[in-house]
């Protein structure tokens, strides 16, 4: 099996606030592989957590209203004989699942990213483009991985978990208020104070599972970089997003997404100018990114920058349109960057489960059970 | 009868209806069936459209039948044909090609697949379809075999209407058996979710106070709203089914009802906890009787809630607020008294919006109407929203789009466009827009096809319509012939244009209006309707 034959199937959608983006980067990369005479499957994940298997060249309007018309009904299967997306029509006999060799993972936010679709496709032993579960997880979780990243010795600005009870941190506002877990803006506050910052807890339903701080920099600008693992590190070029809106203090949802093709048409510098020192250091941090987080497929990574200073913000491990256009220099087809996501899906398994070492000797002499309760 | 007609008719037509009798005839009869069949084939499409386009409601294509075939002069003269051809049919199968002749052609004007609205083949009209078939087929089965061929083909095209109706009424109860499954679904999400559920009902303004309604709750609690036209209970349970995502803890649900029982069997099984009434207007009249009997089926939306929230600026909403449990928390507010218990006024700048008589937001969007956006302020408190979130966001409430959305257009005229209202007290407002915004144009220009399902009141609402419009804009103009009448009678003295389709009433004021003149587009039709 080799790119352009194995049977893909692209995911996307989802219980996630961004939803819909994902549905544009999924028709993207679905008509991207259409269009190649790829044999490729189009699977809609609904909010409300419904799999649908729908066509592959439908335009984002037939998703306005919710399941778009003729879509056909599946489940996702995990583990056991049988596994994977099935049918879930026929009445006559046992409908077998959708042969697929490959899934290219196009959900952004919720679960989709976050490590939960990752571990049911590992338990329904399917190939999938993206993180793994851990990795997933990982780059969802702004606490954890700003953690990792200071501990690794990256250049990080302070972060803090949020609670109702938060009376001190140690730096000064004004202060960003963010949801911990998530994926792109939606959510995110700016506060003068500690107070307000609490208030939000309250008033912000992005922030219920929870809310990290960081310091406010009006003076940092956002730089971005994709990168690749496989089969060796690559980075792109770099990305300096312009804000549109004047009044928003950060860069938004709506700034990125909305008004047309996703973030491919924002306004942006690019490649960004930057000095040779800060394009040394954003290299250097984004290759140790690759490592610290085990990158698998494409993933994006961003910096806030000023000046000679250089922190290190978060990595967006299923970026939106897969950061496709981030790859102009050097210069990447959307296509051959799906083809080489699919190979690396092939080739690079997502989890290795092992039983090595459970070889019955602990059961043959645990004794009884009764005996152990005892 | 035929005898009558026969001794009337001229020599020529004898020696046809001699020539049918004979052997020959046969091939003559069976040539008219099959002529009368093909036409059905036509109208079937037709009618099914405009079944469809009307909700499969009983009724809906005779009704439309009537109006182009008896209303529409042209179309009355082939009427009158295709009735002397089915007349004559039974003597003289000839005449059957008449009335097949004018069946499909006509009528005039009412497009085969539809241009604003086509048609869909959806399965439900498919099932239709198939059904209707069957009925054609078996009459004129029946009836060729019975030696009546070319008269009973020749009414079954022409009474297609009748048919597809008939179609769908036997069709109704095995169609609420196919939407059992979506709704008991759509039940048990809502069980496991368990939202907070506003429901919305209102002649009109049930959209737009749904959208204030998310966005003013939307910055505190996760809410889901159902989609624009998703207000019946197929549409409901889809958005349910389809949007009702885990987490959610606000479900907004707009209700729409065409007939008394239709909105209490879905608050039993969308339960809503928060009930609104926007307001009460003659929308829908000619299917209700009354104004009464719309007060009643709205009112159904108030049955088990423990908070509804009712614009009390219309008296018989502030009776039926008198009428509620005392359990129920009643809010009663208001888009024009201040003092209101949520009271929201119309000044220079914008709404000004008080709460308990006290001031919490002005400047709001003037293109809001203030008792829409009382009512959302009063769901926002009632779900624990916080009065100072409330005010934050009433800064940015959404204008919902085609309501009274205003734009500029090519060569600089500003668009008012209320295209998506269909109702007479909307009428009014977007009037009242149209002379704010063109104060001081050369041009204030009405695009209108006036407002239907008014039943008897349709013609007099129109005319009042245009009477108000005439003392505000400088020129009327009247698209289709559906309220040509009324409309042109109550522009008395105002200059109007009549044009048969709104693209011509487009290119119209395309050529006609220049840079800061203002057009309101007020209400549109589908191809439909004459």
């Amino acid at each position: 099996m080799n790119a352009s034959t194995a049977r893909v199937a692209v995911v996307f959608g989802g219980p996630s606030p961004e939803h819909d983006v994902s549905i544009l980067t999924g028709l993207q990369a679905a008509r991207e592989l259409a269009g190649e005479r790829r044999p490729v499957e189009a699977l809609y994940w609904s909010k409300t957590g419904e799999w649908w298997r729908v066509g592959a060249t439908l335009e984002a309007a037939d998703f306005v209203e919710g399941v778009p018309r003729g879509a056909e009904g599946l489940r996702l299967v995990s583990g056991g004989e049988g596994a994977g997306f099935v049918p879930a029509g026929g009445r006559l006999g046992r409908p077998r699942p959708l042969p697929l060799d490959v899934v290219v993972n196009c959900c952004h936010g919720g679960p989709g990213e976050d490590g939960t679709l990752q571990g049911a496709l590992d338990l329904a032993g399917m190939a999938y483009t993206g993180p793994g579960v851990a990795a997933a997880a990982l780059g969802m979780d702004k606490l954890a991985f700003a953690g990792m990243a200071a501990a690794a010795g990256l250049p990080v600005l302070p972060r803090v978990l949020l609670r109702h009870d938060t009376d001190h941190v140690g730096f000064d506002g004004p202060y960003i208020v963010k949801p911990r877990f998530g994926g792109s803006s939606i959510g995110i506050d700016v506060v003068e104070d500690l107070a307000t910052a609490r208030a939000r807890l309250g008033a912000n339903p992005h922030l219920r599972r929870g809310a990290v701080l960081e310091p406010y920099r009006p003076e940092l600008a956002d730089l971005n970089v994709a990168v690749r693992a496989w089969p060796s590190p690559v980075l792109s070029a770099v990305e300096r997003p312009l804000r549109t809106t004047a009044a928003a203090e950060i860069l938004g949802y709506a700034d990125k997404y909305v008004g047309g093709e996703g973030m491919a048409s924002a306004p942006r510098q690019l490649p960004a100018e930057l000095e040779a020192p800060v394009a040394a250091a954003l290299r250097a941090v984004a290759l140790a990114v690759v490592d610290l987080v085990e990158v698998r497929g494409v993933a994006r990574i961003d910096f806030l920058a000023a000046g000679a200073e250089l922190y290190l913000n978060e990595v967006n491990t299923i970026p939106g349109s897969l950061a496709r256009y981030l790859w102009v220099e050097p210069a990447v087809r959307f296509i051959d960057l799906l083809d080489a996501l699919v190979t690396e899906a092939v080739e690079r398994p997502s989890a290795r489960h092992s039983a090595a070492g459970a070889d019955g000797s602990v059961l043959r002499s645990a004794g009884g059970i009764a005996a152990k309760l005892a | 009868m035929t005898g009558a007609w026969g001794a009337l008719a001229p020599g020529p037509v004898l020696a046809a209806a001699e020539a049918a009798a004979a052997p020959g005839g046969h091939a003559l009869r069976a040539v008219v069936i099959g002529a009368a069949v093909a036409a059905s084939a036509l109208a079937g499409v037709r009618w099914l459209r405009v079944a469809q386009r009307e909700h499969y409601l009983p009724d809906a294509a005779s009704r439309f039948a009537v109006r182009w075939w008896v209303r529409v002069p042209p179309n009355l003269a082939g009427l009158v044909v295709a009735v002397a051809g089915l007349v004559l049919a039974d003597r003289f199968p000839a005449a059957g090609f008449a009335t097949a002749a004018v069946v499909a052609l006509g009528p005039v004007g009412l497009s085969l697949r539809g241009r604003s609205a086509p048609l869909a083949w959806t399965r439900r009209l498919r099932t239709l379809g198939a059904l209707w078939a069957l009925l054609v087929a078996a009459i004129v089965a029946g009836t060729t075999v019975g030696g009546i061929g070319p008269l009973a083909a020749a009414a079954t095209a022409l009474a297609t209407p009748a048919l597809v109706d008939l179609a769908g009424a036997v069709l109704a109860p095995v169609e609420r058996r196919l939407g059992r499954p979506y709704v008991r679904r759509a039940e048990e999400r809502l069980r496991r979710v368990r939202p907070t559920v506003v429901a919305i009902t209102g002649s009109y303004g049930k959209t737009s106070t749904k959208g204030y309604v998310a966005h003013l709750v939307g910055g505190a609690r996760p809410v889901v709203a159902s989609p624009a036209s998703f207000n019946n209970r197929a549409g409901l349970a889809r958005a349910v089914n389809e949007h009702l995502a885990e987490g959610t803890e606000v479900f907004v649900a707009e209700m729409g009802t065409y007939g008394p029982g239709e909105i209490a069997e879905l608050c039993a099984w969308v339960r809503p906890d928060v009930g609104v009434i926007t307001a009460i207007g003659p929308v829908h009249l000619e299917r209700f009787g009354s104004e009464d009997a719309i007060v009643a089926a709205k009112a159904e939306i108030l049955a088990g809630v423990s908070a509804a929230v009712l614009v009390t600026d219309d008296a018989r909403l502030a009776r039926l607020a008198d009428e509620c449990a005392p359990e129920v928390k009643v809010w009663r507010v208001s888009g024009r008294d201040p003092g209101a218990e949520v009271g929201v006024v119309e000044g220079p700048d914008g709404l000004t919006v008080h709460v308990g008589g006290e001031e919490i937001a002005r400047d709001v969007s003037l293109e809001a109407r203030p008792g829409n956006v009382a009512a959302a302020v009063a769901v926002a408190l009632q779900l624990g929203v916080e009065r100072a979130e409330v005010a934050r966001r009433l800064g940015t409430l959404p204008v919902a789009p085609h309501r009274l959305q205003p734009g500029v257009g090519p060569g600089g005229v500003v668009v008012l466009d209320d295209t998506y209202n269909a109702n007479p007290a909307g009428g009014r407002a977007a009037l009242a827009a149209l002379g704010r915004l063109g104060a001081d144009a050369g041009h204030r220009i009405l695009v209108t096809p006036g407002m239907v399902e008014l039943g008897r009141r349709q013609s007099e609402e129109n005319a009042a319509l245009a009477e108000e419009a005439a003392a505000v804009a400088t020129e009327l103009v009247v698209v289709g012939r559906t309220n040509r009448r009324a409309l042109v009678r109550g522009a008395d003295g105002t200059p109007v244009v009549v044009v048969r389709t709104r693209e011509q009433a487009t290119a119209w004021v395309r050529s006609h209006a220049g840079p800061g003149d203002v057009v309101l587009y007020e209400n549109d039709l589908p191809d439909h309707y004459p």
